[in-house]
Order: structure tokens, then sequence, then C-alpha cells
């Protein structure tokens, strides 16, 4: 069993290391320092189990979950946190452990990794929208979205999301005069965004109200949005009447 | 408590009063032209003295009838029977009295009846007015417990508060150390037992200081101090910091654990989230009547402001007001990459006027 070791704190890091250097079928296949380093090392490396920490800097452990979506190894989240348990196997972790970790809980947790590896679950791919829905901290609107580009991850605050486009099955996040593609649906997001903020303008476009500058009626029951760096998008009949009820 | 009783000055300006009343009944004799002047104040100032010690008693009545708890029947009846009987015993006396004087042959004419009015209406008065005066007495005495209480009710809410405020340690500093212990036992024992005795001394500090409402600067600064040496261990190099305070800052009383918090959130809000970590830095110097205190951090930019860090600094800014209302501040600048707090507070190197609440 190739197990990933990833925690921002070096010695949290070398605890695990010297606790699984005893077990024999376990061999250690790297260890990272950081989400990013997380995500580039788990699908590089043949690995079948990563000890995940869940906060981090910039990437917490389930935004590298949502990351590697479908490609993830077996994931053991390690934190002293307790109160990320119930999402932790709302995406089918192996198994959680708190700081401080206690040997014996260790190995239990192995043996678990074990039991599923010999015998995988069902569909990984259907379970990768769970993961990104389970990526935000219990309780809140997403402050951030994680989008990858070939090796490169961004990690976009939502707050410079200026509108979402829906094509095909993926989703194109403006942000910043840029463009970001990311796997996901339009109705999943929505569920996840602040309404305050996010608004279902159309079909397949939200938008950020903060971003909006004047709106101009396109046809009968249509409209056009125009954004303040001068784009501008198609509004439907209902996605006028949404607006209209956040903005008053 | 008697207030004219208890107190030796009012009990003898109080019975001067009824000797006054006594001498105005004297001199309404003395002109009605039923005895002498040296004759009526003989007899009338003992009177009067002797109806101002009948009343004393009516205090405790008084006391227990307040106007807006007793209905207004019981109260003009109770008035009215103790009246009446106050006032037919001190005519009984006063009969009583003139027999005496004309067996002591002091007399030279006086009829009992023809006083017998002007008694009765003397008396009336003095009951009266001893009433009104023990009555409002007795209600100054009932406003002044309602606001003592209140400012004891008071003081209890925000000791209560102050104590809510000050458990604000998160657990999870203590399950992260402990990680960091179990760590080093296996690969550097001294250091693990440098770690274990950082701990207790911050947790012996923790609950000393909690216990007081105020300590100098200069021990906030221990605390803080001790407690990021422990984050040293778990953090490494990504955790630099600086502290630059004046001399004469620090004796200056602070409230007990107010920067400690704020240290606490510029490491999990601030250098936690950045991956090659950042620098704290605690300034504190004494401006005028002022002690000016700047925690400040470096923080990711692209990281939005989070909640819980908007608590804790909500508890800070609570916490100045409850002790100084408006003579503290609090100040919080959130410029990309860099987080700071200002505090300024009263420069005081004694235990600052806190506990009493401000009016």
């Amino acid at each position: 069993m190739r197990v990933l070791i990833v925690d921002d704190e070096a010695l949290a890091r070398s605890y695990l290391v010297e606790q699984l250097a005893g077990v024999a079928d376990v061999e250690i296949a790297g260890q990272a320092a950081n989400g990013f380093d997380a995500v580039k090392m788990a699908e590089e490396l043949p690995c079948d189990l990563m000890l995940l920490d869940v906060q981090m800097p910039k990437l917490s452990g389930f935004e590298v979950m949502e990351l590697l979506g479908a490609r993830a190894p077996a994931v053991i989240f390690v934190t002293a946190h307790d109160e990320f348990a119930v999402q932790a196997f709302q995406i089918h972790a192996v198994d959680y452990l708190l700081k401080p970790i206690e040997p014996a809980r260790l190995l239990q947790a192995l043996q678990r990794a074990r039991e599923r590896l010999h015998d995988p679950l069902p569909d990984r791919a259907t379970l990768s929208g769970q993961v990104a829905l389970a990526a935000r901290p219990p309780g809140q609107w997403l402050e951030r979205v994680v989008i990858r580009e070939g090796t490169r991850v961004h990690v976009l605050g939502t707050h410079t999301v200026d509108f979402i486009e829906a094509e095909d099955d993926y989703l194109v996040i403006a942000a910043g005069g840029k463009r970001y593609r990311k796997q996901q649906t339009l109705a999943q997001l929505e569920t996840q965004l602040d309404p305050a903020r996010f608004v279902r303008i159309h079909r397949s476009f939200m938008l950020n109200v903060e971003r909006i500058a004047r709106i101009e009626p396109y046809a009968k029951d249509s409209w056009q949005v125009f954004l303040s760096d001068g784009s501008h998008l198609p509004m439907s009949r209902s996605g006028y009447q949404r607006l209209r009820t956040v903005l008053d | 408590m008697h207030p004219i009783l208890s107190f030796r000055g009012r009990f003898l300006g109080y019975l001067l009063l009824w000797v006054t009343f006594g001498a105005l009944l004297a001199g309404i004799i003395a002109v009605t032209g039923e005895a002498s002047l040296h004759w009526a104040e003989l007899f009338a100032i003992p009177l009067a003295v002797l109806m101002g010690l009948q009343c004393l008693p009516c205090w405790y009545l008084v006391r227990g009838m307040a106007p807006d708890e007793v209905p207004a029947w019981r109260l003009v009846g109770t008035w009215t029977g103790t009246s009446f009987v106050l006032l037919s015993v001190w005519l009984g006396a006063a009969t009583l009295w003139i027999r005496v004087l004309k067996a002591f042959d002091q007399i030279p004419l006086v009829d009992p009846g023809t006083l017998m009015p002007l008694l009765v209406f003397a008396g009336c008065v003095g009951v009266l007015l001893a009433m009104l005066g023990l009555s409002s007495s007795a209600a100054s005495e009932r406003s002044r417990d309602a606001e003592r209480r209140a400012l004891e009710l008071r003081a209890y809410a925000r000791e209560a508060e102050m104590s809510f405020l000050r458990r604000q340690l998160d657990p999870h500093f203590l399950f992260n150390s402990l990680n960091s212990v179990a760590a080093l036992i296996g690969s550097d024992a001294i250091a693990a037992r440098r770690m274990c005795l950082l701990m207790a001394d911050f947790f012996r500090k923790s609950l000393k200081f909690s216990a007081q409402q105020t300590i100098a600067l200069s021990d906030e600064l221990t605390l803080i101090e001790t407690f990021l040496a422990i984050e040293e261990v778990r953090f490494g190099d990504r955790l630099r910091r600086s502290v630059e305070v004046t001399a004469e800052a620090m004796p200056m009383r602070v409230p007990a654990l107010l920067l400690q918090p704020l240290v606490e959130n510029a490491v999990h809000h601030g250098i936690a989230h950045l991956i090659d970590g950042g620098e704290i830095k605690v300034r504190a110097k004494v401006r005028g009547h002022l002690l000016d205190i700047v925690v400040e951090n470096t923080c990711d930019a692209d990281r939005p402001a989070s909640r819980s860090t908007g608590l804790g600094l909500a508890n800070v800014r609570g916490r100045l007001e409850s002790m100084y209302g408006i003579r503290a501040s609090m100040d919080v600048e959130n410029t990309p990459g860099v987080f700071r707090v200002l505090l300024a507070l009263p420069a005081s190197p004694t235990e600052a006027p806190s506990a009493r609440p401000d009016r």
C-alpha cells in the first residue's frame, strides 16, 4: 500500500512517517506540505492512499479531493477539528482521524483502507459532484472556487467571479477578465453560492450582482445585462424576476 | 436601619426640631393669654419632645408599606389608625402633665378644658408632619435600594460576560500542540520535554491572569511569547515574530488576556494560511494619556476574512467597551496581505478604575 502524506506541518508529517515505518505492507509514496503539491503528487506518483490534513494554506483537504475528482486515491482525513467528519464521510473517506493521532487508531484506519482497496467503491465518477458539494465549509456559502487547468490549479475567491456560464457538461467561470473551465453543473454550483450575490439570470448564466452596470430591454420578455467591464449577458423573464427579488 | 435613631447627630437634630415645635406651641398659648410664657414653655416643650419620640417607631410601619405596593385603602386606614392612637396617648399625657404641674403649684391659672382644642390641633399637625417626614425618608431609602440593586445586577452581568469572553482559548490549539509533542517524543525527546513545559507554562499563566481584571502589559507579553514559542514548534520557519514595546508601556495595565486572542487569530487566520508563512508584529507605546497597541500579521491576500476572526475581534471590542466605555478604541485595518488591529486604551500603571461601571 503506497501512502501519500499531506500536512502543512513538518512535525505532523514526521509523526505519520514514524508511525507508518513499523507497518509491513505500507510504503511511503511521498509527502506534500500543501494542497497544490498534494494534487500534483497524487496524480503523478503511484499511490493508493492519502493521509490528508483538512486545514492547510490556500487549498483545504476537501478542495484537494475536489480537484482530484475521480482520480483521487482512497483518503483518510487527519485533523485536530472534529467538525468536518460528516463532510468527510459524505465523500466516502475511509476514515477520519483526530490529532493527536493515536497509533492504534491509525492502524485500524489502515486496515479499513486495505479493505477498501480490495473492494473499491462502485462508481467513483458519480462521487465527484458530491465531493464538490462537501468542499464547502459547514453552514457557509462557498468562499472560493478551485479550478484546474492541466497541471495548474487556480483558487478563485467567489468575490472575484463576474459571471458563470454553462456550456455542455462544464462551466465557464469569468473572473477578472479571465475565463476558467470547470467540470461541474450550474445547478450544483448554484446551491453552494451565496444567493444574495449570485443570481441565475438565465438557464445558462449566473451573475455576480455586484458587477451589474445597467439593464436594458432586448425583446419581449428578455433583457440584456451590461456588466461594469462592458460585456453583456442575456436575461430571461424568470431571471429578471429572481434578480428583482434579490435587489429589492 | 432607622434613619434617625441610628445616627446620634440626626437624633439630636430631630429632637431640636420638636423643641422648636414646642416653643412655637408655647408662644401660641402665651399669646392667647391662657398662661405666662414661662409656664407655657415648661408645659409645651416636653410634650413636643414626647410627640417626637412617639413618632419614631412609626418608621418601621412606613418603611414596610411602599405606596406603590400596598392598596390605598390599607395605606389610609393604617395611617389614620396610627395617628389616632398616637394623638390619644399624647393628649392623655398632656392632661396628666397639666395635673403634675398644678400639683407642684407651678400654674397660676389654667383650665385643661380651654387648652384642649389648641392641643388637638397642635397634635394633629405634629403627627402629620412626622408621618410625612418619615414617609419621604422611606421613599428615598427605597429608591436608593433599587438603584444599588440595579448597579449590582449590572456588575454581575458584566462579570459573567467577562469570564465568558476570557474563556475563548481554542481547543484545537491544545490538540495540535499535543500532536506536536507526540511527534517529538519519537524524534527529539528533549524538544518534546521543552514543549510540555512551554504548554504547562502557558496554561498556568492563562489561568492565573484570567482571574484578574487587568494585568501589566509586560505580563500579557510573556504569555504571548510563550504562546508563540509553542506555535513555533508547530509551524517552524513559517512563523516569524517581532515584539517592539517601549519600556514606558511595559508596566501599563491592560485587560487580562486581551492581546492573546488577537495573536492567536494572527496565527490561525494569518500565518496558518500562508504556504511560506509570515510575520506577527506586536508593538506598544504610550502616547499622552493613551496606551497604543498594534497587533499585525501577514495574511493571504486572496482569502476573504473569515467569520470566526470577526467573532474574536467582537469579543475584544466588547471587553474594551465594558471596561473603559468610550475611553478606549479599536480599529481594524485589512489591507491586502496585511491584517492589523490597533488598540488605544487609557494608559494607567495602576489597577484601572475599570471595575466601577461608568456613569
